[in-house]
This record gives C-alpha cells, structure tokens and sequence, in this order.
C-alpha cells in the first residue's frame, strides 16, 4: 500500500560535532533542589556540576554560550549533555542512564532511517488526520477589529482537529513506533487531564503494545470520563495515592516504574519535560505543527506570521509551534500559562512568572517551590495546565529573552472559552482557552494587519461539563 | 459560494478525510477466517476526524451558508441523539445565525454533553414532550410560522424534496474524496462500500458516487437491537413495510435503492456492535457497519477492498457503553429504559413506605445512572 511521504515529520536539531561521547554526561548523585542565593537572580548565575575529564573544555563551550548571546541560530538546543543553557540535563537513578543513552541514540538513527520516515509519515496522515489546517478566524479577528477598522488577522492551528482530539498524538504515535523499533512491548505513561493517556492508550491499541497509564487518585475522579476511555482502549490504569494524588506524583510513580522495567519497557512521557533526550525529542515530535504552519503561512499570504501564541502546561503544544521558528527572530513568540485564582493567590500554576530555578522528574528548570525547596501544588481549573514545572527548553528560552510569558486566570479562560464557541462555533479546550483569553490583551497593542498565528492545541468537549459549572448559558 | 464552500469544508472542517487502511482489523480476519491467502483489506474512511465528530458537519455548513444567501437570519432545525444540533449550532455560530434546535426531553436527558454543547455554542435549545419524529414537526411547524426570517436545516436525508437530494448532494463530498483517493492508493476502485443507515445520510454520502459503478458492492446495514425477532429494533429497511413514513423510517432514495436491488440491507444487533475497534472508539452507529464484517469477510475474495464509512466518533457514547450489558435496546423506536423502571419502582413503594426497597433503589440509580438522571433524582428526593 503506497503512503504519501509529503507530511514532514522530525528532524532532530542538534547538529553531529556536538555530539562528544567521550565525556560522562551527568554526575552520578542526584542534585537536589537549588535555591539560588537572595541577592541573586537565575539568569547571572551559571551553573556547572557536571564532572568532565577535560574542565577547559566546559569553560570553553560556556564561553561560547555567552559569545552566541542574542543570535538563536548559535545557540545549542539542547547541546550534548542535554542541557539548553544551564536548564535540562540528566538528573536520574544510574539504572536509567543506559536507557537514557539507548533511546538518545534510537532517536538519532531513525532521524534517517527512511522507512521509518515514511511509515511515520503515514500514520500521522491517515491515522491522525494531518495535516490540520490553518484556519482564518473570520469572526475572531472582527471582534478585535479597532474603532477606525485596524487590528490584527487571527489564525487558529487546528490541532484539536487530530484523531483523540488534541495534539498529544502527534508525540505519542512516534514514540510507539520508537519502542516497537527498540523491541520493546510494554509502553507507560503519566498523566493529569488524560489526554496524554488516552493518546498512549489509542496508539498502544493500534499498534499491539501492552499499555499501563499512571493517573493521580484525585485527577482520576475528576476525569473519569477519561479514565474509562483509557480502559475502553485496552489500557490499565493505576491510581497513585502519594503525595497529592496528582500529575508530578503520577509522574514520579511512572519513572519508578521504569527503572524496574527498563529492559521490557518504553515510558511514553507526554511532555517536553522530564530528562534528556526526552524535551528533545518530544519537541521534534511535534515540530511538525510548527513546520505545517510554515507551508501554510506562505500558501495563505506569502509569508511569515508575526505572532505565534501558545498555552503552556509541561510546554509540549508551544515547542512544537515555536521550534520551527525560533531562528526567525522577527516572529515574536507567546507562552501563557495558568494563573488559577490568581498569581497572588497562591493557587495557579504560572511556573515561569513566580518559580524558581531547580530539579523536578530527571530535568532543570523553573518550579513552584517554597523556600525549602518542596514543590507547591499548582491549581488550574484546566488538568493540562496543572503541572508545578515547564520544560527545560521554555526557561531557556525565556531566559534568553526570545519568548515572552503570561499568564491567564480560570475565570478569564473560562470567558475565552464561551466567547470562542459562540464567536466560531469551536469549543475550545480549557488549555487553549488560556491562549485564546490572552488575545484580549494583546491585540490592542498589535499593528494593523499583525497576523496571528494560535496553537488551537485541542478541542473542548472534555470540558464541557466542567465549564456548565461556572458559565451560565 | 462553491469556493467558500471548498475553503470552509478544508479548514474549519478539516477536510479532505483520511482513508485508513485499518491494519490490525485486517489482520484480525486474516486470522479469524481463512486458512489459506491473505483476505480482503479493510479501509476505514473518517468521517470521526470531522470538526464536530461526526460527517454531520458537511451538510450543515452547507446548507447554513445557503441560508445566508437566501437572507435569513435564523436557522431552526430538529435532533434525535445530538450530532445534527451540534453541527448546526457550530455552523450557525460560525456564520452569525441565531439557531433554535428542537429535542424532545428523552433525548435531552440521555444526551447531556450535546446539549451542553449546543448551549454553548449560542443555540436555544428548544425541549418538547416526544421524541425526533415529534421535534421535527415541531422545527417545522416553527419554520413555517417564520418564513421570513427562517431557514430549516435538515439533517439527514428523509423529508419532503428538496431535503433527500440537497442533504446527498452535500455529503456527497465523502464519496468523492473516496473515488480519488481509492485510486491514489490502489489505482482502482472499492470492491464494497458498507456503511450505516440511520435514515440514511452516511451511507448516500458514500454510496451516491457510486452507484452508476455496477462493478461495486453497496452494503447498507441497520440496527437490529436486540434482534429482530424481539420487536426491539429499528431496521426498516429489513423488516418494514412501505408506507408513508416521516419517521422512524428512511430516505426515499434509500427505499428506492433497495427496490432496484442496487443496495444490500443486514442488520446487526447491540451486542455485535460494541467490540474492541484497535485504537479507534467509533460512534455506535459505525460500529454496526464495522460489526458486520464479522458476515461479510468471509464471503470476499482475496486482496478485496472493503471500505466503510466510519461516519463518527463515539465520545457522545461512553455513557451508554459504561452501562454496557444494558438488555436496554440502543434504537430509537422501543426501548426498556431502566432509569424510568427504577424511578417508578421508586414511586411505587414511596406510596406503599419508606421503605429499604427505596433506598435501594435509589442507591442503585445513583450509582449507575448518569449524571443527569442522578441530577434528576436529586431534584426529586432531597
């Protein structure tokens, strides 16, 4: 049967000199949590603990680092210790160091293997249903239309058009297939919302693979409807009981899992978080919304968008958007993240406005932690957004100054997702409506004719039940 | 408006649908049916991946942009399980119509998250004692106390002319796509096209453009319930006699169909319907399609290619699979609904005492129902 190899899949983007095998890529202690000294802010501080055999060389290549400073094609994402600036890395058990390596390595080789190209081509277009389009929000772009008729032009990157609804299954069907290439027949997965789960579960089923999704006690309550989904799809579900009973315990409980396992098993990790090469290749997974995006900004105006915007959980949706056009410094690029009750509250999950730098599930970044370094439990009406980290690669970024962050409040995503549905007839999800709600602020400031390009990163179905509880309609 | 039309269907449809070649269901009657050779290949076409869920979306769009045209500012229509006011409610929104769906309170209450949406999505939801046949009298009667200012959607393909042709004509996009795409994958045509009928707007979607060709096998299949020897069911075409039937019945053309010969009718019952699909949950409706393979595999060469029309999601059906082993019929025209067996059971020994055949009953429903008969029930009893 002839697949058409046309939908572009993933290219990993770090280039071959910088792949030094000869150095150890991690200490063998665990670091815990860093708390940066008062009087200092993270970004002046430079962060070195990796124990190398040649220390002129480090020096070196963080010489380099500052030299690249605002040009982004210099910069290494990640370099090869898996680190984006001084965040990512490696912070894991040594039982899961030869994994790490193995599937580091897997990756790599398939990036031009390609039959695998082709078979991967091929499930995300018939499969999955790709490519999704890229949609001119007509009634959108009409409500933030100025008095004197300016304002900008907003397009929606369907993502929530995707088999299973959202574009969790873009990352999921690839790492399937990576397992099945790697022998493996048992896939695990974490998960909050249940998307992800639900994404792991759907491809697990269409590929033959044994499935087990850990899920938080309390997030299972609240997405039952998920949860029978996932079982629905011939997966098993474990609730975790620890800690809070939510996503980074589900997640901690997954890891646990694999370092028992590793030999049978393959984690199927749903976001660009966790340890190296998993922000990577995650990200190169879901470049393909970015790379479509080029393709059809080019067919529909002849260029480039000036704005990308994205909601920010783990930061999966934003990578695969944003990495494409990291190098095109015109394009100004928007993270939104949750801001629950509000950022004074202390109940939200805005990570990269009120975290702080340190060590969460293998990888180092920002996260909401107190001032002994325990990790504050985030809230966000929407479980995709409720994670007290964010990918190693949306710190360095932010760092580096080349994404701005926001965030939205439940009650402004909840009015963004009624105004959507009614404006376009699309029910957003409750995550991408923090992306959508974002736009009221923004497109006052933008010029006339700004065209905006959206991560509509899944649809609202899930949601409608919950949102019926604080909307009246 | 064709171009508009074509730009609406690519992207905020998200046309073209994919064909499928469904791998493991293919494999699975390799194994199950034959001894010898490789078995017929199964395609699925996926009309789920549609905005909305469903291919309901095509024809509502469609017929929404005509409305405009003819200047009406609202749109009125009738739905049974949902998807059709789903569809028109998106549409509508879209194009800044007011929308007015008509629902009868028996499908409200099984079919909370459609209605939800509907509401949502700026549409009134307008409830009345009955069930479709009485919300589509009720749509129509609205529309011609309007005429003005409203336009009737029609979801499907039963109705006075000119909703059969017009309703076809804009599903008809399915078959299209799958002529072209047939020939993409294998340079030739399907052997067989199955598909559901309901009243019958899927399968004309696919079937239409193929009818002239005598080289391909139409199978259209209904749902027998519980069987058809238990009265619990709604396959007309089978079973039924003519007459003069809005509905529950099936589109004139369908009838038609049959008549001549050119389309094949089977049934297939609840219980063959609900399986385990590989990977992909679809609507109950297309699972009856796919549920019949189990006959139909077997009796098709090697290397056939058999094509159904997967023509939605079956998200809207988790309730009713949760419930799964329900000896309740899943068709429209009788069913023993165990929700009102509960409640009157309930009534019936409230009169009698408060006793514990009351409370367990009431636990029962509570634990098993859904979330709107439990609301239901809360409403009544504290």
């Amino acid at each position: 049967m002839a697949t058409s190899g046309t939908a572009s899949t993933f290219r990993p983007s770090v280039s071959a000199s910088s792949r030094l095998t000869h150095l150890r890529s991690s200490p063998p202690f665990k670091v815990p949590n860093f708390t940066p000294l008062p009087s200092s802010r993270s970004h002046s501080f430079s962060v070195s603990c990796t124990i190398a055999k040649d220390p002129t060389f480090l020096m070196a290549e963080a010489e380099k680092t500052k030299a690249a400073g605002s040009d982004p094609t210099l910069w290494k994402r990640p370099d090869s210790f898996g680190r984006f600036g001084k965040f990512g890395g490696k912070y894991v058990p040594e039982t899961l160091m030869h994994a790490l390596s193995e599937l580091e390595t897997a990756f790599y080789s398939l990036a031009t293997d390609d039959d695998f190209q082709r078979e991967l081509a091929g499930i995300l277009k018939d499969y999955v249903g790709r490519e999704s389009p890229l949609y001119f929000a007509e009634r959108l772009t009409e409500h933030y239309r100025r008095e004197n008729g300016e304002g900008p032009l907003i397009y929606l990157k369907r993502e929530d058009l995707n088999h299973t609804g959202a574009h969790k299954i873009n990352n999921a069907v690839a790492q399937a297939l990576l397992a099945k290439r790697l022998g493996k027949k048992r896939i695990i997965a974490e998960t909050g919302a249940g998307q992800h789960g639900v994404a792991t579960a759907t491809v697990c089923a269409r590929f033959g693979l044994q499935c087990i999704i850990y899920m938080g006690a309390q997030d299972m309550e609240r997405q039952a409807l998920n949860v029978f989904r996932m079982r629905l799809l011939g997966a098993e579900v474990r609730g975790v009981h620890s800690g809070t009973a939510t996503l980074k315990d589900a997640t901690s409980e997954a890891i646990r899992d694999w370092v028992t396992n590793v030999e049978t098993t393959h984690y199927i990790l749903g976001s660009v978080a966790g340890p190296h090469p998993y922000p990577m290749m995650v990200r190169d997974f879901h470049a393909v919304i970015g790379k479509e995006t080029r393709r059809q900004a080019m067919e529909k105006w002849g260029g480039k968008p000036d704005v990308l915007v994205a909601c920010v959980g783990g930061g999966s949706n934003a990578m695969g958007l944003f990495h494409e056009f990291v190098d095109d410094t015109e394009v100004r690029m928007i993270g939104v993240e949750a801001a629950g009750f509000g950022l004074d509250s202390g109940k939200h999950a805005a990570t990269l406005t009120k975290g702080d730098v340190g060590v969460l599930h293998g990888a180092m970044s920002y996260l909401l932690q107190d001032d002994d370094g325990q990790i504050i439990e985030p809230h966000s009406i929407s479980a995709g957004l409720d994670y007290p980290g964010v990918g190693p690669e949306h710190s360095f970024l932010k760092d580096m100054g080349r994404a701005e962050y926001y965030s939205v409040t439940d009650e402004e995503a909840l009015e963004a997702f009624k105004r959507v549905s009614r404006l376009e007839g699309i029910i957003p999800a409750l995550e991408t409506s923090h992306a959508l709600a974002h736009l009221e602020k923004l497109c006052p400031t933008l010029p006339d004719g700004a065209r905006v390009v959206l991560n509509f990163s899944g649809r609202g179905d899930k949601d409608v039940q919950t949102a019926i509880k604080y909307l009246e309609v | 408006m064709a171009a508009e039309l074509t730009t609406t269907l690519r992207d905020h449809v998200g046309r073209e649908t994919p064909l499928y070649f469904a791998e493991r269901l293919t494999e699975h009657y390799r194994n199950k049916s034959r001894t010898t050779g490789d078995g017929p290949e199964i395609y699925l076409k996926r009309e789920d991946l549609g905005h909305s869920g469903s291919h309901k979306m095509n024809n509502a769009l469609a017929q929404a942009m005509i409305a405009r045209r003819l200047g009406c500012s609202r749109v009125v229509a009738a739905t049974g399980a949902g998807q059709h006011g789903v569809a028109t409610a998106a549409a509508c929104a879209k194009l800044s119509l007011e929308c007015t769906v008509f629902m009868g309170t028996t499908d409200i209450e099984k079919q909370s998250s459609n209605v939800l949406s509907m509401k949502l999505l700026g549409a009134q939801v307008s409830s009345l004692e009955g069930t479709f046949q009485d919300a589509s009298s009720e749509a129509i009667r609205n529309w011609v106390e309007n005429l003005q200012t409203t336009y009737y959607l029609s979801g499907t393909v039963v109705g006075p002319h000119l909703s059969p042709v017009m309703v076809r004509e804009f599903q008809s996009v399915i078959g299209k796509e799958t002529r072209k795409q047939a020939k993409r994958l294998w340079g030739g045509k399907p052997d067989v096209l199955v598909a559901f009928v309901g009243s019958g707007s899927n399968a004309l979607g696919l079937f239409h453009e193929f009818v002239g060709d005598e080289d391909v096998r139409l199978v259209g299949v209904e749902a027998a319930g519980l069987g058809l020897d238990s009265g619990k069911h709604s396959a007309t075409l089978a079973v039924g006699d003519v007459g003069v039937l809005e509905y529950p019945g099936v589109g004139p053309e369908i009838s038609f169909l049959k008549e001549t010969g050119r389309v094949e009718f089977y049934t297939a019952t609840d219980k063959e319907a609900i399986q385990d699909w590989r990977g992909i949950i679809p609507a109950l409706e297309a699972s009856h399609a796919l549920a019949f393979l189990d006959k139909l595999v077997p009796i098709l060469h090697d290397g056939a290619k058999v094509i159904v029309n997967c023509s939605g999601r079956g998200d809207k059906d988790i309730d009713t699979l949760i419930k799964r082993g329900n000896p309740s019929s899943l068709s429209r025209v009788t069913k023993i609904n165990h929700f009102s067996l509960n409640i009157s059971l309930i009534n019936y020994f409230h009169v009698r005492s408060k006793s514990l055949a009351t409370m367990s009953l009431m636990i029962i429903t509570v634990l098993s129902g859904t979330e709107s008969q439990r609301l239901w029930l809360e409403k009544k009893h504290y």
